[in-house]
């Protein structure tokens, strides 16, 4: 393994494979430690309206020098409403980077992949670097390469549900045939969930809820950015296979008890 | 005599003569460093906010980041 382990997105080098989100936090004082904590390199927000009678506070005053941001389509039910999102968010001078969500289902928070496939065709088309949230569907994301997205990023579990990866073999054939960066994005509640599918091969994950919504969020963080570099390097290291038997650690000969 | 306004975020706002998108958001208080802005549905690039003059009856909406996962 070469000594630097490059997460690569559109030409774009990392050396965090976490990446984080900033919602739920209990202030942004706390986000930014926890941030910097867990060593992101990518941080996503959200794109809202502005309250004329409450304005007070930016996000932006609050994120670790350099990272990346990463605009989010979220509240977007249609591909119309994701575009019209992702090009404010742009011409505004945000990062033509962009967390393609659309998502029409309040209850299970699950993307609706015809329209977000709309959506990144012509994100693509109009220049954007596109990284689209979607269901673990193997199919989908070959259409999604296709159409010229730069990551692939399928939910582990239902946004905030804190489940780990509940669609295992969906997404191990996601890293079996992957052409572009595969992000496990959504459900990961624990650090171990992050080095699981870290260890399943995933490029990156990207993690919110569990972090901010901890008792300590900056230790959660910490906790996490170590989860995903022990799951990376296992990945690299070669998991052994499981067997159904036991098969003995120590020598089974020449026990001292025996003559 | 009627006075100039424009609507942001679906409010009603007094537009100055001659008022720049810079300049109104300045005034009312958006001038922060991620003011994302729609004008009459199209977005505005960043560079364009000081050159832009708004018009009577403009619908402007504007956005910011806020926190998001």
């Amino acid at each position: 393994m070469a000594d630097r382990d490059a997460f690569v997105v559109a030409g774009r080098e990392f050396d965090s494979r976490l990446l984080a989100g900033t919602g739920k936090y209990d202030s942004f004082e706390t986000m930014r430690e926890a941030l910097a904590a867990s060593g992101s390199e990518i941080v996503t927000v959200a794109v809202r309206r502005i309250d004329l009678d409450s304005a007070a506070g930016d996000i932006t005053d609050f994120l670790p020098d350099g990272v990346l941001l990463l605009p989010n389509t979220s509240g977007c039910e249609t591909a119309e409403e994701a575009v019209r999102t992702a090009r404010l968010a742009r011409a505004g001078g945000l990062p033509d980077w962009i967390k393609l969500e659309v998502i029409p289902d309040p209850r299970y928070l699950l993307p609706d992949p015809v329209e977000t496939l709309r959506a990144a065709a012509e994100l693509v088309e109009d220049g954007f670097t596109v990284l689209p949230y979607v269901l673990p569907d193997p199919v989908l994301q070959k259409k999604l390469e296709e159409v010229g997205c730069a990551t692939v990023m399928p939910l582990a579990a239902p946004i905030g549900s804190g489940r780990g990866l509940k669609f295992r073999d969906a997404i191990r054939i996601m890293v079996e045939q992957a052409e572009v960066p595969l992000v496990v994005d959504a459900g990961l509640g624990a650090p171990s969930h992050a080095a699981d599918a870290m260890e399943l091969g995933a490029d990156a994950v990207l993690v919110n809820t569990a972090i901010a919504r901890a008792d300590d969020p900056i230790a959660m963080a910490r906790a996490f950015r170590l989860a995903v570099e022990a799951g990376r390097t296992a990945f690299h290291a070669g998991v052994m296979d499981e067997r159904a038997d036991a098969e003995a650690s120590s020598p089974l000969t020449g026990a001292v008890h025996r003559s | 005599m009627t006075t100039a306004s424009v609507l942001v975020n679906g409010r009603d706002r007094p537009l100055a003569d001659g008022e720049t998108l810079a300049a109104l958001l300045e005034r009312l208080g958006l001038g922060a460093r991620y003011a994302l802005v729609e004008r009459n549905g199209e977005p505005v690039e960043r560079g364009r906010y000081g050159e832009v003059r708004l018009e009577d009856g403009d619908r402007l909406v504007v956005a910011r980041p806020v926190a998001g996962g």
